[in-house]
């Protein structure tokens, strides 16, 4: 047990600093960042004397007009009421959750696929160890990135004398353990294949599964759609990390704060239960592709 | 000639367009007319043949009826109508109500009658039954014909005091014309009043409907099945429906109507409790804050209107009633805690070739005289110094009402946006740097 926390943290180590000096990880803040810049001045210039109106700034309406027909007024007058920063900490950490995950789940299959996983595992560490490491280092990632976005939002609020509300908060915080979870089915896709393109395949798969579940239950449609996503939905929820978010989100805008930890909880068991799937099906199938 | 041809060939075929326009398709259904109580008020929609649910209010009275009319697409409005005025059929019999928990009731048509009273604000909604229906659509009525026979009497005054006017004028034109002394009946014209005009009954805002017959559904939470009988005991084809009954999930929150002064006619709702207003402080803003009740937004939107559409996941504010006699706390930076109260407003043109409107304080003694105010509002004032304004809403016995703090943001596009731009273009700048010190690491 020893050694393969001694093997992880050198894994951990050397992956961080791989992450630090190539451009990747840079370029995927900085298009996070510059869309941040870009919808908050935006809000900024959809602002007249009776308060938001996205029909005012183009970009604005052509996003607002998308979100009311797929998920209705209710949905955008809560999502900006607060202010920008909400839907702006989804869309600026977009880029960055998706670099992490799928430059992981590349770089496993990859390291799989050429036999360097193989390799590794003839010294200290192993397949467990190895992708361990790969956890420590997008999480570290994940969290560097969401202080920085955290820290640019809260500068553009000052110079444009806008707040960033509590929904953000508690956003903020699920959003972390959310990237957990996903970072966790990005391992077991990796464990579950044999070279890059299909992990990548099955996680972007899995990923946008549970994406267009949460949707369909979610978004603004009647009838025999909603009745049959509603059913899929709750078939599916219990291994979906969008379930648990949802849930915690709901609960603490009702004040419900009890709830929202039992959901950041139930986020981590998931991550804990897919990493320990992955760690049987890498002890069961080996590393060798 | 062949221009000639061609002409009316193509002025056929412009007609063509007018003459096939599209018309919606009309078709007879068997209906359920649907008046329910939405929190507020009484608002009617129907459930036509493919709506499979009603959606209702618990704890309420909501009223069903059961009729085939003609139901239509508008596509203008995208939404269904219907078309009672060529065929309206009503049925009698008797409605059987199912629930998972209860055995089938069956519902017999009811005589009833809804009104609102006259109250503190709005909400005073009374729902009278059976006798008590008669009783209230009697009262109505009497009240209805001692208002028309006042009026009656008034009329006959009017004339006779007009009468008396004119011939008092005449006669004093000819006396005074002839020379005599007319300061009598000077005297007395002076004296005649003309007969005070009698004032509509003022006991309801919105009076009692006539007396209808309905089944009335008044049910706790929960989902129930639904079918009607006709008289001879028959069910009726294609009238199963399924009833959602919901509730409110909280009700303690204040939400404000917020006027700003240069769009009275658009005032915009400021619902969630956290919600902040961003402004961008061009004009004084006019409150009026409000109770209001957080309900489903897939089941409230279906309630109001049966083929709305709505989130199943998302829970709505909807603005219920005025608070009555509320206090606003305005707070603003370096400046004392201020309490404003509801004033009358008027509005006018404003003057010149900017046109638009203006809101000035009401004043009846004055300009405004013999003039209602336009609006009961509690007045803001907002400049661009003052960026930050909070407010905090008192009830009548001054106690802070729960979630009724918000904040009043004024925004003014930055002059210094473009540090934002420089910010977000950090991580490439921290990527040069290392990628430099990593080059010249390895060169040298």
């Amino acid at each position: 047990m020893n050694q393969r926390a001694h093997a992880t943290s050198v894994l951990a180590k050397r992956r961080i600093l791989e992450t630090l000096i190539s451009p990747g990880y840079y370029v995927a803040q900085t298009i996070g960042l510059v869309l941040a810049y870009l919808l908050v001045a935006g809000f900024v210039r959809a602002v007249d004397s009776s308060g938001f109106n996205y029909t005012l700034n183009p970009a604005y309406e052509l996003i607002g007009r998308s979100l009311v027909g797929a998920f209705g007024a209710t949905f955008v007058e809560k999502l900006f009421s607060e202010g920008p920063f909400l839907f702006t900490l989804y869309i600026a950490f977009l880029p960055v959750l998706l670099y992490l995950a799928v430059s992981s789940v590349f770089r496993f299959g990859l390291e799989k696929k050429v036999g360097a996983l193989e390799l590794l595992t003839y010294g200290p560490a192993d397949g467990t160890s190895y992708f361990l490491a790969a956890l420590i280092k997008d999480i570290l990632m994940t969290a560097i990135y969401l202080v920085v976005l955290l820290l640019f939002l809260f500068i553009a609020g000052l110079l444009n004398n806008l707040i960033l509300g509590p929904s953000f908060y508690y956003s903020l915080v699920i959003l972390f353990f959310l990237s957990i979870a996903i970072y966790a089915y990005g391992i077991f896709a990796s464990s579950l294949t044999d070279n890059s393109a299909s992990a990548i395949a099955v996680f972007l798969g899995l990923i946008l599964f549970f994406i267009i579940i949460m949707m369909g239950s979610f978004t603004v449609v009647s009838g025999y759609v909603r009745n049959l996503a509603s059913v899929l939905a709750w078939i599916i929820k219990w291994i979906s990390p969008l379930f648990y978010w949802d849930l915690a989100l709901r609960f603490v805008e009702m004040g419900n704060w009890g709830m929202y930890f039992i959901g950041v909880a139930l986020l981590l068991l998931l991550s804990v239960v897919v990493l320990f799937i992955s760690h049987l099906t890498i002890k069961t199938r080996g590393v060798r592709a | 000639m062949k221009v000639l041809r061609i002409s009316a060939a193509l002025l056929l075929l412009l007609c063509a367009g007018v003459l096939f326009a599209d018309v919606p398709v009309r078709e007879e259904q068997f209906i359920y007319s649907i008046l329910a109580f939405n929190g507020k008020d009484y608002a009617g929609t129907f459930a036509r043949k493919d709506a499979d649910t009603v959606y209702l209010v618990a704890d309420v009275d909501n009223f069903l009826t059961v009729r085939n009319v003609f139901v239509y697409f508008w596509p203008i409005t995208q939404d269904w109508k219907t078309d009672t005025s060529a065929l309206n059929i009503p049925f009698e019999g008797t409605l059987e109500l199912s629930g998972r928990e209860a055995e089938a009731q069956m519902l017999g048509m009811i005589p009833y009658t809804y009104y609102n009273i006259r109250g503190e604000y709005e909400l005073n909604w009374k729902v009278a039954k059976e006798a008590e229906a008669e009783a209230a659509w009697q009262h109505y009525q009497e009240l209805m014909d001692a208002y028309w026979q006042s009026v009656s009497a008034y009329y006959e005054k009017r004339a006779l005091y007009e009468k008396m006017l004119n011939e008092l004028t005449v006669t004093i034109t000819k006396l005074r014309d002839a020379g005599n002394d007319v300061t009598a009946l000077i005297d007395t014209l002076k004296e005649l009043k003309a007969p005070p005009e009698p004032q509509y009954p003022t006991e309801y805002i919105v009076p009692p409907v006539p007396i209808q017959k309905a089944f009335i559904l008044n049910l706790p939470v929960g989902e129930y099945q639904i079918r009607f009988f006709t008289q001879d005991g028959k069910i009726m084809e294609g009238s199963e429906r399924r009833i959602v009954v919901f509730e409110k999930r909280r009700a303690e929150a204040i939400g404000l109507e917020v006027i700003p002064g240069d769009k009275w006619t658009r005032p915009v709702e400021s619902k969630t409790p956290s919600s902040v207003l961003y402004i961008d402080g061009s004009t004084d803003l006019y409150i009026r804050p409000f109770y209001q009740q957080e309900y489903n937004d897939l089941f409230y939107e279906k309630m109001r209107k049966n083929d709305a559409k709505g989130n199943p996941n998302l829970m709505k504010w909807v603005r219920i009633q005025q608070v009555p006699r509320a206090r606003v706390e305005v707070t603003r930076q370096a400046a004392e805690t201020r309490m404003v109260l509801e004033e009358p407003f008027y509005v006018e043109q404003a003057k010149g070739a900017a046109l638009g409107y203006q809101i000035v304080p009401f004043d009846p003694e004055g300009k405004h005289k013999d003039r209602e105010p336009s609006l009961q509002a509690f007045h803001i004032p907002v400049s661009k110094d003052q960026r930050v304004i909070r407010l905090r809403v008192q009830d009548k016995e001054g106690q802070y009402l729960p979630s009724s703090e918000r904040q009043i943001r004024v925004i003014t596009p930055s002059r210094i946006g473009i540090v934002s731009l420089i910010l977000a273009a950090c991580p490439l700048i921290a990527m040069i740097i290392v990628m430099v010190r990593r080059s010249r690491r390895y060169t040298s």
